[in-house]
């Protein structure tokens, strides 16, 4: 091609601009014809690697397959991973296991951009002002040992998410080398109060809800084919229940004050002022008339008209609950996170659960889970009690050395906590992690670790589905950074520099758990199978099923120390509760840097990579609000500035924002996009439990003035349908809940 | 005069582009004429007619899938993994320390994968499978495995490394497409027991009862 000095040469005279640009015009024209003409065969462009060597069943463009675990969320779920040339490229349900039958949800989806994420931290970095200094993992051991030295047990704590398995009994062993007690296990929106609550009603904290057993399924604010506890293997037996027991199709009602995705699916919603689930419960007892001896007693007072006064339910629609569960047993009653956020949350779930004793079901929908005869592997399971008591403990100096594993408290803790000026207060803070996130950023030694698809493990589901199993997790490819370790590897390095000789056969944490499986192959069924066959048998199915006992399970709590508060007066400062919602794939927002997450529209507003408040359309109009106005949410407890949704699915003295977003670090896909609730949190805890009520928070509205376009995938008149009338959207206030009339426009 | 000098220099610059257009490639013809790709230096220069040549001229005969293992399984034929060239190479003596073998080694011990650069590269948007040419003229036609991967690869017995000697663009892989190819046998019985589709017209059958058929000819066979 021409360059324009030779064409100035040729021409003789200078050349104005517009010659040149026709000139270069046709050159570009003729050098892009060239480009993709019939010489499209590229010849030794492109480099084409070999393997050194390799499997005979690794084939270059053939898929190979391998079982592991997903760990974007603590349900358990199995997966297969699909690898060609090894790299992983696809993530699918393991039909195997009896959580999620061969499915994953969005959420398990979006794994791979977990492992291939550009922001994963790469070497260990060590705090030198505001810049993390990378330093070799044999210098980071030594500074931990360095650090430990001279420390008591007291002054030593670990912050973990939930954890289980082998994982958890080294942490355990590791914690009890120098006498150190201090784990604490939380999770920031994890069903803790159910916990308790179920503890004392069954007797067991987490029972098997079988909703596909269930003709009636009344669900208190329950997510379950969204958030709650393990939405895939409780959307597949709600499958299951809509297809119907008998030929009689599953009724759904959902009872909550927002509108979740499960209630967007239920066949009756019922909106309930927010925090009186408990009282309608009793309220439904009181009028089934079935109560005898001290429960029949304790909901005397719940009569229909009161109850309705309370809740904001007509008894018109008591009516029909307590006709349609009289005429369909069995059924189940669930207790969500809805009705668990308040100060008297474990009251509510109480109450609930109460619901189900009354009408039988336990022992029926309601049934003991299998459990795995391993204690020591069983989940610790967290709570946000274990995060107050660390806060505490450091606002009160205790703590010389905090580690932090799996957990995000200064994203998740409430503002008014005071968490990240209180982690300051800790000597020496180390985090294991596989991104800078806030928490991370506030550490001394962040220590990078290997993605959940190149670490090896076992999990034990909190919730088990049918028999007890041990998930199994191994790496789906190689490691795609050479400084990462597995966290088991390095719990191992660093027990070892204190119990040497207990660990000193175990190269990695690969033959530990290898040997820790095949010292009770008999108790894993492995019978008389060699260690090498039930080894690799056990990685290639990916789980461990056992044969277990059940726990026994109790339905005769009764109602006693049974007290629901009356719905408290409005605030005339904070007129509004704000309800943190938890949707399907942001969660408490540990994967928010998965951008595939931030793209998915939310299920009920269709808004994709920002936050915004939900508002009742009524509420709305009062204040003057209309969709796209930037909106002060103002409690006690600060303020954030969102965009507004009129959202119908919502109590009018309510509003809602959805957890997840709003990070102030966690890399390129997470910092900067919406709002974090959990900042503006006023500090109410359970009475019984002491967990965060994390419904409790009052708040007020007003508008900033500026006003944008919200970024949804639903038309600019939301489910219109441009007009033709197949599926209108009814404002709520226009809906007539007791009469089920179907608004046709 | 000025505006006439504009138009040459224009002109001038068309033909240039245009003769740019035409040495760079020759346009497209439906032939299988050879055309030579350019000689490609690769990491270790190998050789191809000592592996692969006839045994007169020194060569060892050795099965083309021997070695390009994957090509019968695979929509790619692969380079072999070093393992395969050690597997043989460790135990013969008499080239061991000729410069070709002791590089080869040297990526061995270090654990290197050799970077090889590619020859044979059709853009991303073309699905070739060498498995299903395989299975068809050398599975189910018994036609000669040399034969049939120098269709497209030319004659590699006699290189030392591959250099392309086809097209390799769209008419080319047509002119073969549009050739009836014999789908069964004498008695009618399809090749390899595999039905063929004839597509919307059953081609004529010839006196001997071979029936013969134009390869696939639908876009999606190859642009997925």
């Amino acid at each position: 091609m021409m360059n324009s000095g030779s064409v100035k040469h040729l021409a003789g005279h200078p050349f104005d601009r517009r010659d040149f640009l026709k000139v270069l015009g046709w050159g570009g024209a003729a050098v892009a014809l060239s480009g993709c003409g019939n010489g499209s065969v590229e010849d030794g462009k492109e480099t084409v690697v070999s393997y050194v060597e390799t499997n005979d069943y690794m084939i270059p463009s053939i898929s190979v397959y391998f079982n592991s675990t997903c760990a974007q969320c603590d349900a358990g779920c199995s997966i297969t991973g699909r690898i060609r040339e090894g790299r992983v490229l696809k993530l699918e349900g393991n039909p195997n296991s009896a959580i999620n039958r061969g499915k994953t949800c969005g959420l398990g989806q979006a794994g791979v951009q977990h492992h291939y994420n550009p922001d994963r931290v790469r070497e260990p970095l060590l705090r030198n002002g505001d810049q993390g200094e990378a330093i070799t993992w044999e210098k980071a051991y030594a500074l931990i040992a360095e650090k430990l030295n001279g420390v008591s047990g007291e002054e030593i704590a670990f912050l973990t998410g939930g954890v289980s398995g082998h994982l958890k009994v080294l942490l355990g062993n590791y914690l009890d080398s120098f006498g150190s007690k201090n784990h604490f296990v939380y999770e920031a929106v994890g069903p803790a109060v159910l916990r308790a609550a179920n503890k004392k009603s069954y007797g067991v904290e987490m029972p098997r809800f079988n909703i596909n057993k269930a003709k009636v399924v009344l669900s208190f604010g329950a997510d379950f084919l969204g958030a709650w506890i393990s939405p895939v293997h409780f959307s597949q037996q709600y499958a299951q229940f809509r297809k119907g027991v008998d030929g009689q199709r599953g009724v759904l009602v959902q009872i909550e004050s927002k509108m979740t995705l499960t209630g967007a699916n239920a066949d009756r919603w019922l909106v309930v002022r927010p925090g009186t689930e408990g009282i309608l419960a009793l309220g439904i007892i009181n009028a089934l008339g079935t109560a005898t001896g001290d429960i029949a007693a304790a909901v005397k007072g719940y009569d229909k008209a009161r109850v309705s006064k309370d809740t904001g339910v007509s008894a018109e629609q008591i009516d029909k609950i307590v006709a349609l569960l009289k005429e369909r047993t069995p059924s189940l009653v669930l207790a969500g996170s809805a009705a668990e956020g308040y100060a008297h949350g474990s009251q509510n779930a109480a109450a609930i659960n109460l619901l189900n004793q009354v009408l039988g079901n336990v022992g029926k929908t309601v049934e003991a889970a299998a459990v795995v005869p391993f204690p020591q592997m069983a989940p610790a399971t967290g709570n946000t009690f274990a995060l107050k008591t660390l806060n505490d403990g450091l606002n009160a100096g205790k703590y010389k050395v905090l580690f932090s594993y799996a957990a995000n408290p200064v994203f998740t803790a409430p503002g008014a906590m005071k968490f990240k000026d209180n982690l300051a207060k800790a000597g020496f803070k180390v985090a294991f992690t596989h991104y800078l996130d806030e928490t991370a950023m506030q550490a001394d030694l962040v220590l990078p670790l290997d993605s959940a698809l190149e670490d090896w493990g076992t999990q034990v589901p909190e919730y088990m589905a049918e028999g007890a199993q041990i998930n199994i997790q191994q790496p789906l490819m190689e490691k795609l950074h050479a400084n990462t370790r597995g966290m088991g590897d390095i719990l191992l390095a660093l027990i070892k520099l204190r119990r040497a000789d207990d660990y000193k056969k175990y190269d990695d944490y690969y033959a530990y758990l290898r040997a820790a499986v095949l010292q009770n192959k008999g108790a894993l069924g492995g019978g008389v199978a060699d260690d090498d066959t039930f080894w690799n048998e056990t990685l290639s199915k990916g789980i461990i099923k056992l044969a277990s006992a059940a726990h026994a399970l109790s339905g005769k709590a009764g109602a006693a120390g049974l007290s629901l508060p009356a719905p408290s007066a409005i605030d005339a400062q904070y007129p509004l509760q704000l309800i943190p919602s938890v949707n399907a794939s942001l969660r408490d927002g540990r994967n928010t840097n998965q951008p595939w997450l931030q793209e998915s529209p939310d299920p009920l507003t269709t808004i994709v990579w920002d936050s915004w408040v939900e508002i009742h359309p009524r509420k709305a109009a009062e204040l003057g609000i209309v969709e796209g106005d930037i909106v002060e949410v103002t409690g006690k407890n600060g303020s954030i500035k969102v965009q507004a949704y009129l959202f119908p699915g919502i109590h009018p003295d309510a509003i809602s924002i959805p957890l997840g977003r709003g990070h102030e670090a966690l890399g390129r896909y997470a910092k900067g996009y919406g709002v974090n609730p959990f900042q503006i949190l006023d500090m109410v805890f359970d009475k019984e439990t002491g967990e965060l009520a994390l419904h409790e928070t009052r708040v007020k509205v007003s508008k900033t003035g500026s006003r944008v376009i919200v970024v949804k995938d639903e038309g600019p008149a939301g489910g219109s349908q441009m007009g033709k009338k197949i599926a209108a959207r009814l404002p709520s206030d226009k809906v007539k809940l007791s009469e089920e009339v179907y608004y046709v426009g | 005069m000025q505006r006439f000098l504009r138009l040459s220099v224009l002109l001038l610059g068309l033909f240039a582009a245009a003769s740019s257009y035409a040495a760079d490639a020759p346009p497209p013809a439906l032939t299988t004429e050879d055309d030579l790709g350019p000689a490609i230096e690769q990491p270790i220069e190998f050789p191809h007619f000592r592996h692969a040549g006839d045994a007169d001229k020194g060569g060892m005969q050795i099965n083309c899938m021997y070695c390009h293992t994957y090509a019968r399984r695979s929509l790619v034929a692969g380079i072999p993994p070093i393992q395969k060239c050690i597997g043989c190479h460790q135990s013969i003596e008499s080239v061991r320390e000729t410069p070709r073998i002791k590089k080869l080694f040297e990526y061995w011990d270090a654990k290197k994968a050799i970077p090889w650069k590619k020859v044979h590269d059709l853009p991303d948007y073309v699905r070739f499978s060498h498995e299903r040419h395989i299975k068809r003229f050398i599975f189910q036609l018994n036609r000669p495995v040399q034969e049939v991967c120098g269709y497209c690869h030319g004659n590699v017995k006699e290189m030392t490394v591959a250099r392309r000697s086809k097209l390799l663009s769209m008419g080319w892989c047509v002119s073969c497409h549009q050739q009836d190819h014999p789908v069964t046998d004498e008695g009618g019985t399809p090749i390899g027991n595999q039905a063929y589709w004839y597509s919307m017209h059953k081609p004529p059958v010839d006196a001997s009862g071979i029936i013969k058929a134009k390869g696939p000819n639908d876009c999606s066979v190859c642009h997925k």
